[in-house]
Formats: structure tokens, C-alpha cells, sequence
């Protein structure tokens, strides 16, 4: 699987120079935990993945003009929240010696959802999928911040976290008002999920994937709007090697 | 004579119709405006332009009108509207914005305030108000990123005055 392929992947969202955007994980700054540099490159890829989340959700927004005012009044929100949330990444790398541009960024949540031209599977890629997955990873980062004793990086990702379920879960409501209203969406988001998974392979490789596993937070899928069948069943299939 | 509550009613559906237009202008800028610090302004801004929207559109149902209902304005606003949604150019995309849009709709919020009845249309009095306030706060966050990165604010002179001038020879709004 290319990480070029056209029928993959959109185009991506525009960069300034400082910038080197890649395309695969592998070809990133990957440090191994408790490398000096490990945590300031973190931060500094989480800063763009913020703004990619941003720059979907704008899409979003210009691309549906003719959505529910509702949902449109999320998604203005949420344009703010990532806005904030890259803001917030970006002060604490700096503070930690880095600089922006300092590492190679990815821009594939961007090149995948924006490919999809119905609101409802792009909500499920972005915000049920790749945010949900977030909540998981988060929760996790918190409890490790905490060990290590960096209540800032702690703060922060609690911070962030309260704001991701507000995404993951007004996209749970308004995913099922959208299959409601037209249930053919119900498999335009099978097929988007599908061809999401692949790109996500192809981005990330074996090498981005292997060994990386979280558990599910389950009281912020709770809390994020999933059921607690669909809560159970995320945690089974993550618990599983 | 003051303004009925069919005028406000369609003066306030023409704002709405505008910020709604301003929230999209900000939305489709983002992902193709290269400067980060200019995406992350304009998240910020979607969502105070898609407040001000939310403002308007509620208290056009308290005027007689559908809830959140838009009303396009008069053909020259909306063809100014839309070119300036379509520059490519992040610095004239932030004069055009910044120092000709906003000022020119203030100056005719100041112009309906000083119209209608304060008590007769004191909910649409207030929604202005902190419309006007949030307005005032973009304008200056946009200047403070230019004096942060002057070459964004290379725009021009003979282009802004232009915009600004299409924009005040149009005497009403409401179509």
C-alpha cells in the first residue's frame, strides 16, 4: 500500500516553510522513550496533529454548507478547541527548548478524511475513530505524566481530554441523526471506514503499529456518548494481544 | 420614524446571512493558508463568527421570522463577499478581513444602533453590542499577528482602499 495513493488520500492542507511535512510514519523523528529529545518531538508532532484536526474540521464546515445549523455550531467549536489545543502543545515544546518546524510532520488525518464527501463518514473517521482513539491514548499519557511527575504535561493532556469527549460525542449524536435522516450513510461510513483503515496502514506501516497497543478509557467512551455495548466490545478487542 | 419589527427583523436575518458567510470565508481560508499562526487565529475567529451567527439567528424567530433564519443582502455586498473569499494571498486574505470587512459591518451595527429603539429592540440592542465587542477583539488579535509577522501585512494600499470603498458605497445591507 502507497502513502501516495490518490484513491487513499486527498490532498493535504498547506504548510509554511518551516515545515517538512512526510508522508509515512518511518520516515519521522521516531526517539525511543527516555531519548532527551523523545517528549519535546512529541509534543511538536501533537501540535501539528492538532492543527490538522483544525483544518478537517474547517473542511467540515466550508464543505457542508447546507448541514443542520447544529451540527455546523459544533464544528465552529471544535475549529476552536483544536486551535487552542495546538496553541497549548506548542507553548509547552517551546518552553521545553523546542521549535516549530523543528521535526517532520504528518498531515494524514487530514489526507483521509477530507476524501470522503459525506459529513457523517468523515465524522466517524475524525471524531468517532481517530478522536475516540485519542481519548484511550490520552488517559494513558496522564497517568504516565503523573509518574514521572510532570504535572504539566499532565494538566495539559487533562485539559485537552475534556475537550475531545465534547468532540467525539456531539459526533456520536449527529452520526445518528445523519443515518436517521438517510440511512445510506450508514454504509457510506462502512466503506469510509474501510478504506480509512488502509490508509492508516499505509501511513503508519508495521513498524508505526507494532507494540502499540492502549487500553480503552471506558468512562470517556461513556462519557463521549458510545454505548456501553459498544464501550465493552472497544475494550475486548483492545485487550486482545 | 423608527424601525418596525419587520425591519429589524429582516436587518437582523441580513447579519446573520453575513456572519454565517464570515464563519465559511474563515473555514475554507484555513487549511490553504500556509502560515500556522494565521490557522490558528482564524479557528479561533470561526467559532466567534459562528457565535455571532447563532446570536442573530436566535433573535430572528423572536422577530417574527424563522428560527435561525439567513437573508441575503444586496447583490453588490455579496459579489464583495465572495471575491474576497476567494483571494489566495494570506496578507490581502487578512487586510481584506480584518481592515475592511469588520470596520465597514461595525460602522453599520453603530448605524442600526443609533436607528432603532434601544427599549422597543433591546435583545437585538445587546446581541449587536457584544457582537461589536467580539468584532473589536478580532481586529486586534489580527494586528497583533501581523506586528508579530510584519511580512503578512504587505498588502497593497491602492487594493485595501478599493475594498473599503466598494464597501461604504453600498448604503444598506438589506435586501
Amino acid at each position: 500500500m502507497d502513502a501516495s495513493d490518490p484513491s487513499l488520500f486527498g490532498h493535504g492542507p498547506n504548510r509554511d516553510g518551516r515545515f517538512a511535512v512526510k508522508e509515512r510514519w518511518i520516515e519521522c523523528a521516531n526517539f525511543p522513550v527516555g531519548h532527551p529529545a523523545q517528549v519535546v518531538e512529541f509534543l511538536h508532532r501533537q501540535m501539528n496533529e492538532e492543527v490538522d484536526s483544525l483544518e478537517s474540521s474547517a473542511r467540515n464546515l466550508s464543505d457542508f454548507p447546507g448541514e443542520d445549523w447544529e451540527v455546523r455550531l459544533h464544528l465552529a467549536r471544535q475549529c476552536a478547541d483544536e486551535a487552542r489545543h495546538a496553541r497549548m502543545f506548542r507553548r509547552l515544546f517551546e518552553k521545553r527548548g523546542g521549535t516549530v518546524g523543528q521535526y517532520p510532520v504528518l498531515n494524514f488525518q487530514y489526507r483521509i478524511i477530507t476524501q470522503f464527501d459525506s459529513l457523517a463518514a468523515r465524522l466517524a473517521i475524525q471524531n468517532r475513530s481517530f478522536e475516540a482513539g485519542g481519548l484511550d491514548a490520552i488517559t494513558v499519557g496522564i497517568e504516565q505524566a503523573r509518574q514521572d511527575g510532570d504535572f504539566e504535561l499532565a494538566d495539559l493532556y487533562e485539559a485537552q481530554i475534556a475537550d475531545e469527549i465534547s468532540h467525539v460525542r456531539f459526533a456520536n449524536e449527529w452520526i445518528r441523526k445523519l443515518v436517521e435522516k438517510n440511512p445510506a450513510n450508514l454504509l457510506r461510513i462502512a466503506q469510509a471506514m474501510k478504506t480509512a483503515s488502509q490508509a492508516f496502514e499505509a501511513v503508519m506501516g508495521r513498524e508505526g503499529i507494532e507494540g502499540v497497543n492502549y487500553p480503552a478509557d471506558k468512562q470517556g467512551r461513556l462519557e463521549a456518548g458510545f454505548t456501553r455495548e459498544e464501550v465493552e466490545i472497544t475494550a475486548n478487542l483492545m485487550s486482545r494481544p | 420614524m423608527g424601525l418596525s419589527v419587520s425591519d429589524r427583523g429582516k436587518a437582523v436575518a441580513t447579519f446573520r446571512y453575513v456572519h454565517v458567510e464570515l464563519m465559511e470565508t474563515l473555514a475554507q481560508w484555513t487549511p490553504t493558508s500556509p502560515e500556522m499562526e494565521v490557522k490558528l487565529m482564524l479557528g479561533e475567529h470561526i467559532w466567534d463568527a459562528a457565535q455571532n451567527a447563532d446570536a442573530l439567528g436566535k433573535r430572528t424567530r423572536e422577530l417574527r421570522l424563522p428560527l435561525q433564519h439567513s437573508l441575503k443582502p444586496v447583490d453588490a455586498y455579496v459579489h464583495l463577499l465572495e471575491e474576497l473569499r476567494q483571494e489566495r494571498d494570506t496578507s490581502r486574505r487578512l487586510s481584506g478581513f480584518y481592515d475592511a470587512l469588520l470596520p465597514g459591518l461595525d460602522a453599520r451595527y453603530h448605524a442600526y444602533l443609533e436607528q432603532t429603539d434601544a427599549l422597543l429592540d433591546g435583545p437585538t440592542v445587546r446581541i449587536l453590542e457584544q457582537v461589536r465587542n467580539t468584532s473589536a477583539r478580532m481586529v486586534q488579535q489580527s494586528r497583533a499577528l501581523r506586528a508579530e509577522l510584519p511580512a503578512l501585512g504587505n498588502v497593497d494600499r491602492g487594493w485595501i482602499e478599493t475594498m473599503k470603498q466598494r464597501d461604504s458605497r453600498i448604503p444598506t445591507l438589506v435586501s
